[in-house]
C-alpha cells in the first residue's frame, strides 16, 4: 500500500462528518447498484408484486369487507348460514359458524403482513448485527457466537414457539418472539462469512491503519456490503414468518379473536368441514402460498442475478 | 461397467491430428463470443507440440474443442478437427468416447482438482482402464501398479485419496491416468501450473521421455513458453483467439517475425537463467466482447502503424515450417532489435495511458 | 479411521446442546402461569403425592438448588407425571417417540433419496425449459404450507376418493403381538402412507434446491472434465463423480433442515392424528399438561441434535479429506 493512499484515507477519516457521508454514500450506491440488477430478473419482480399486492390488501381490507370477521350471516329463514357454498352475496361462501369466508381472508391478510414484515426485519436487525460482530472481531468472540448459534439449531423452531405461547400466552407478539430468537441463525452466519472476506479489503485495512474505530469501520465500510446479502436472507424470511405463524395458529395456540389465515384453518380442520367446504379451505391456503412463494420469487430471484454460478450461462 | 467402443476407419496417411480453420463460440448473454477464431495446425506422430499465449487467449479452449469439453454453451460452428482422418466435430457421444482417453487423453490444469477428491486414486485410474477395456479389477490394478512405478511414484501408495499427495504427486498420478491405455496423443493443458520450479522440471522430463519411450505424441498448453521451448518440437503462438506465429521451435526462437512473440519471449526468464531482466508487455488482451477492428494486438504493440488498424493480418509463411500473421514482416530485423529494449515497451506504456488505447490513430 | 478428535469434540458439543436445552427449558417454565408449582403438580394430585413431588423437585428450596435437583432427576430420566394420564412421563413420551421415529425416518429416508436424485437430475439440464419448469414446481411445493397440503391430501384421499383411513395410525380393534409386527404390519403401512407422502412434499425442497445448487458449482470443476475426457457415460459422470461431491454440503445443511423438519412432524401428527411426540405435545400444552410438554420438547430437541449427530458423522465418513485429517 502506497504512503499517498493511507494518507488520505487517514484524512477523510478524521472527520467524522464526511465519514458518515461516506456512509450514506455507500449505502445510496449500493442500493442504486441493488435496485438495477433486481430490476434485471423477471423472477424478482414478479415476487415483488405478488408481495406489493397482498401489502395493498392488508392496508384497505378493513374498508372493503363486506362483512364483520365474525358477523353471523342469518338465512332468510333466521337460522344461521352455515357452511354456504359460494354465492353472489358471499363469494367464497361461509363457515361452520355462518360467517363470511372472503372477509375473514381479507382480513387475514393483515395479521399475515405484519408478522412476515416484521419477522423479517427482527430476522435481518438480529442476523446481521450478530454476524458483522462475529465476522469483524473474530477470534474468542466469533468462536462463542457460532457455539451459541450450533447449540440454537438444536432447538427445533415450531415446538419452542409453542413452548413459548403456552408460558407467555398465546399472542402475535410471542409468535415474533419466537422468530427473532431463532430465525436469526442462517442469516448470522452468511452475513459473518461475507464479513470475513470483506474486512480483508484494502480500504478496510486502510481505515483500521489510519486508527478509525471498529464501530465506524464496521458501519461505513463493512455494512454496505452485508445489506444485499441481508436483504436477500430477510426477503424469504417473510414467508417463513408467515408460514410459522400459519403454523402455529393451526395448531390452535393463535389469538382467536384475531382474523387470520391460521385460524380460519384450523377451524376448518376441527370442525372436520374440510371435508366438504373446499371454499373455505382453499382460499387462506392458497393465499399464504402464493405470499411465500413472492417472497421466495424475490429472494432467489435476486440471488441469480447476484450470484453468476446459478445463471445459466 | 459398459464399455465405449466404436470402430473406426483411421487414415494412415493423414497427421495425427490436424486443426483447420476451427472456430469456436460461445453463446452467452453479452451474445456469440468467438473465443477462437479460424485456428489451423498440424501434429504429427512422435512429436510435441506447443501452444502458448497469455491466459484468455483461447489456447485452453482448442483443447476443449479438440476434446469435445465445451461447455454446454459453447460450440464450433466451422472448421474441423480431425484425429487420423476422423472428424472429431461430428462423432456421437459415444463414439467420441471410444476415442477419448483411448486415443486421446488429457492431463488437466492445475494438480489441484483435476482428480476427484472422493475417491482413491486407484479407483479412478482402474474405472478409466474398465470404461474401455473389458478386464477384471485385479488386471486393471496390475496396470495402475504398473503406472505408477512408470511415473515414478511407489505402487504402495495407489489407493491413497488424492489429498495425501503432494502437488507433484498428484501431477505423477494424473500422468499415470493418462497413460493407462497407451493413448496415441496426450493434451497437457498448464501441466506444471501451480507446481515449484524442480517438481515442474521433474514432469516436463517425465513427458519428454513419455514421448521418446512410448511414442505418444504431446500437446502442450502454457502461458509460459520457457515450458514450451524446454519441451516442444513445434508451436503455435496464440492471441486473442488467433494464431499469430506458427511453426518449428528453433525457427520461431532463433527468427521470431511476430511483435508479439518476441513481447512473450521478453516476458520470461530464457532458459540460460538471466532472470535480471524480465519486461513485459503493457496492457491486457483485448475483452473478446469487445475486439477491436484490425490486429487484435494492436493496442499493444510498438511496432503498429495505420495498416495495422484495418483487419487482422493473415498468417503468411515466412520459412519452410514457419508462418507469423503480421503486416511488418518488413521491418522484422529492427523490430528484433528493439524488442529487447526496455524503453521500446516503456514508450508504449505512456502511449496506452495518454491517449487510453492505440484505436484512434 | 475416523478423525478422533474431531469426534470427541463433536461429541461434546452434542451434550452441551442437549444440557442448554434442558437448561432454557428449566427456566422458561418457571415462567408459566401460576408459577413452578403448577408447571410439574396436578391440581387433582393428593395431598401426599404433592408433598413428595415438591421434595423431589425441591419446589421449597432457592433457585440454584431447584435448578440442579431438576438437572439430577433428568439424568435418571425422570420427568414427573402426565397431569391427563396419570402415567409417568417417561413411558409416556417412550412409546410417542417410536411412533414419531417411524413416520419422520421411513419420510426422510424417501425425501432425501428422490431430492438428491431429482436435484442432480435438474443440475444436470442445467438452462432447459424442462429445469425452468420443475424448478417452478419445486418453488410452488415448498411454499405450500405443510399442514395445508396434509388437510388437501386428506380431502382428495380420504374424503373424495376413500382410498386411504382419514388418521390415526391403526385399524379400529387392531392388535399386535409385538412392535416388530407393530411396524410391520399392512395396517400399519396402510396408515402410514398419506402421511408420509404429505411429509414427503415438504421434506424433498431443500435436499433438491441445495443438490441442484451444488451440481452447478461441481460441474464447473476439473475432474469433471477428467470424467468426460475418460469416455464415461453421462450416468456415470452425473453419479460417481459429480453427485457424490455435490451431496456433502447437503449432509452438512441436515442441520438446518431437521429443526424445521420436527416442525412439519408436529403439524403433519396433528392433521392425520398420528400418535407421535409432536401431538402429544401439542396436546399436552392445550391442556395445560405441563410435565409432558417439557419432556416431549426435550425428547424433540434431543432428536434434533443428535440426528445431526449423526449426519456430521455421515458427513466424515463421505468425505476422506474430513476422515483421514489432513488438508
Amino acid at each position: 500500500m502506497s504512503g499517498e493512499t493511507s494518507s488520505s484515507v487517514a484524512h477523510s477519516e478524521g472527520e467524522p462528518s464526511q465519514g458518515w457521508r461516506r456512509f450514506f454514500e455507500n449505502l445510496r450506491n449500493s442500493a442504486r447498484e441493488q435496485a438495477h440488477i433486481f430490476a434485471q430478473s423477471r423472477m424478482a419482480v414478479a415476487g415483488l408484486v405478488i408481495l406489493i399486492f397482498y401489502v395493498v390488501i392488508a392496508l384497505i381490507s378493513p374498508y372493503i369487507v363486506p362483512y364483520g370477521p365474525y358477523e353471523r350471516i342469518y338465512t332468510d329463514a333466521g337460522g344461521w348460514a352455515k357452511l354456504q357454498p359460494p354465492s353472489l352475496a358471499h363469494p367464497l361462501g361461509t363457515t361452520e359458524s355462518a360467517y363470511d369466508v372472503l372477509s375473514q381472508l381479507l382480513l387475514g391478510a393483515r395479521i399475515a403482513m405484519f408478522v412476515g414484515l416484521l419477522g423479517a426485519f427482527m430476522v435481518a436487525i438480529i442476523g446481521t448485527t450478530v454476524g458483522l460482530v462475529a465476522g469483524y472481531y473474530g477470534g474468542w468472540v466469533d468462536e462463542i457466537v457460532m457455539r451459541i448459534v450450533d447449540v440454537l439449531y438444536g432447538l427445533p423452531f415450531i415446538p419452542f414457539v409453542i413452548v413459548l405461547v403456552t408460558v407467555l400466552g398465546a399472542s402475535v407478539w410471542n409468535i415474533i418472539l419466537g422468530i427473532s430468537l431463532l430465525y436469526w441463525l442462517s442469516t448470522a452466519r452468511v452475513v459473518r462469512s461475507e464479513v470475513l472476506t470483506v474486512r480483508e479489503r484494502p480500504y478496510v485495512e486502510a481505515a483500521e491503519a489510519a486508527g478509525a474505530s471498529d464501530f465506524r469501520i464496521m458501519a461505513v465500510h463493512i455494512l454496505p456490503n452485508v445489506i444485499p446479502l441481508a436483504a436477500l436472507y430477510a426477503a424469504i424470511a417473510v414467508g417463513y414468518s408467515i408460514v410459522a405463524q400459519a403454523s402455529i395458529a393451526f395448531l390452535g395456540f393463535g389469538d382467536p379473536t384475531i382474523p387470520s389465515w391460521g385460524v380460519m384453518l384450523q377451524r376448518a380442520f376441527v370442525t372436520q368441514s374440510f371435508g366438504t367446504a373446499w371454499w373455505w379451505v382453499f382460499p387462506p391456503g392458497l393465499s399464504i402460498t402464493m405470499v411465500v412463494t413472492g417472497a421466495y420469487l424475490v429472494g432467489r430471484g435476486y440471488e441469480e442475478v447476484v450470484n453468476p454460478q446459478l445463471q445459466e450461462k | 461397467m459398459k464399455q465405449a467402443n466404436a470402430n473406426f476407419d483411421f487414415d494412415d496417411d493423414a497427421p495425427l491430428l490436424e486443426a483447420e480453420g476451427l472456430t469456436v463460440s460461445y453463446s452467452t448473454s453479452e451474445g456469440e463470443l468467438i473465443a477462437v477464431d479460424d485456428v489451423s495446425f498440424t501434429v504429427q506422430e512422435d512429436e510435441i507440440f506447443g501452444l502458448v499465449g497469455e491466459s484468455g487467449c483461447g489456447k485452453s479452449t482448442v483443447a476443449q474443442a479438440v476434446l469435445g469439453l465445451l461447455p454446454t454453451n459453447g460450440a464450433v460452428p466451422s472448421g474441423s478437427i480431425r484425429f487420423r482422418g476422423i472428424e472429431l466435430t461430428e462423432l456421437e457421444k459415444r463414439e467420441l468416447d471410444a476415442l477419448r482417453w483411448e486415443n486421446l487423453a488429457l492431463i488437466s490444469q492445475g494438480a489441484m482438482n483435476a482428480l476427484n477428491p472422493v475417491q482413491r486414486i486407484s479407483t479412478q485410474i482402474v474405472e478409466a482402464i474398465q470404461a474401455h477395456r473389458d478386464v477384471s479389477t485385479d488386471e486393471a490394478r496390475e496396470r495402475t501398479a504398473e503406472l505408477f512405478e512408470t511415473v515414478g511414484l511407489d505402487p504402495e501408495r495407489m489407493d491413497d485419496y488424492p489429498h495425501q499427495f503432494s502437488g507433484g504427486m498428484k501431477q505423477r498420478a494424473y500422468i499415470a491416468m493418462s497413460l493407462a491405455l497407451d493413448p496415441d496423443l496426450i493434451i497437457a493443458d498448464e501441466p506444471t501450473t501451480a507446481l515449484d520450479v524442480i517438481v515442474q522440471d521433474q514432469i516436463l522430463k517425465r513427458l519428454k521421455e513419455l514421448r521418446d519411450e512410448l511414442g505418444i505424441s504431446v500437446i502442450i498448453i502454457s502461458h509460459d513458453i520457457s515450458v514450451i521451448a524446454e519441451t516442444c518440437n513445434r508451436l503455435g503462438v496464440m492471441y486473442s483467439g488467433k494464431l499469430m506465429e506458427y511453426g518449428n521451435l528453433k525457427d520461431i526462437f532463433e527468427n521470431p517475425y511476430n511483435p508479439y512473440t518476441l513481447g512473450l519471449q521478453n516476458a520470461f526468464p530464457t532458459l540460460r537463467g538471466e532472470q535480471s531482466d524480465l519486461i513485459s508487455i503493457p496492457g491486457s488482451p483485448p475483452d473478446i466482447a469487445d475486439l477491436p477492428e484490425g490486429c487484435r494486438f494492436m493496442e499493444r504493440c510498438p511496432f503498429a502503424t495505420a495498416e495495422c488498424g484495418g483487419e487482422h493480418p493473415p498468417l503468411e509463411s515466412v520459412g519452410d515450417d514457419h508462418a507469423s500473421a503480421c503486416y511488418r514482416h518488413d521491418i522484422v530485423d529492427e523490430m528484433r532489435r528493439e524488442a529487447g529494449d526496455r524503453e521500446t515497451w516503456a514508450r508504449l506504456r505512456s502511449e496506452v495511458v495518454a491517449t487510453g488505447g492505440a484505436g484512434d490513430e | 479411521m475416523v478423525n478422533k478428535r474431531y469426534l470427541a469434540r463433536r461429541f461434546l458439543l452434542m451434550v452441551i446442546s442437549i444440557f442448554t436445552v434442558a437448561t432454557i427449558l428449566f427456566f422458561l417454565f418457571r415462567m408459566v402461569p401460576g408459577g413452578p408449582m403448577s408447571a410439574i403438580m396436578s391440581p387433582r394430585m393428593t395431598e401426599a403425592a404433592r408433598q413428595r413431588v415438591i421434595e423431589n423437585f425441591g419446589l421449597n428450596e432457592p433457585l440454584w438448588k431447584q435448578y440442579l435437583l431438576y438437572m439430577w432427576q433428568l439424568l435418571h430420566l425422570n420427568l414427573g407425571q402426565s397431569f391427563y394420564y396419570g402415567q409417568t412421563v417417561k413411558t409416556l413420551i417412550l412409546d410417542r417417540f417410536y411412533n414419531t421415529m417411524a413416520l419422520m425416518l421411513t419420510a426422510f429416508l424417501i425425501s432425501y433419496t428422490v431430492g438428491i436424485y431429482l436435484g442432480a437430475q435438474l443440475g444436470w439440464i442445467r438452462g432447459t425449459s424442462k429445469e425452468r419448469a420443475g424448478m417452478l414446481v419445486v418453488l410452488l411445493v415448498r411454499s405450500t404450507p405443510v399442514f395445508w397440503t396434509g388437510m388437501i391430501v386428506l380431502y382428495v384421499f380420504a374424503f373424495k376418493l376413500n382410498l386411504f383411513p382419514l388418521g390415526g395410525m391403526r385399524g379400529v380393534g387392531a392388535q399386535y403381538s409385538g412392535p416388530v409386527s407393530k411396524f410391520l404390519s399392512v395396517d400399519f403401512l396402510y396408515h402410514l402412507v398419506l402421511p408420509v407422502f404429505t411429509l414427503c412434499t415438504y421434506y424433498t425442497g431443500l435436499p433438491l434446491l441445495l443438490m441442484r445448487n451444488n451440481l452447478l458449482e461441481v460441474l464447473s470443476e476439473d475432474y469433471i472434465d477428467t470424467a468426460r475426457a475418460k469416455g464415461l457415460t453421462n450416468r456415470r459422470i452425473l453419479f460417481r463423480h459429480a453427485a457424490r461431491n455435490a451431496v456433502l454440503p447437503v449432509v452438512t445443511a441436515f442441520a438446518i433442515a431437521i429443526g424445521f423438519a420436527v416442525g412439519g412432524q408436529v403439524l403433519i401428527e396433528t392433521v392425520f392424528s398420528w400418535p407421535g411426540l409432536g401431538r402429544e405435545m401439542v396436546k399436552a400444552s392445550l391442556r395445560s399438561d405441563y410435565p409432558v410438554a417439557q419432556g416431549a420438547f426435550l425428547l424433540l430437541s434431543t432428536i434434533v441434535i443428535s440426528m445431526n449427530f449423526f449426519a456430521d458423522l455421515a458427513y466424515t465418513y463421505l468425505d476422506p479429506r474430513v476422515r483421514l485429517g489432513g488438508t
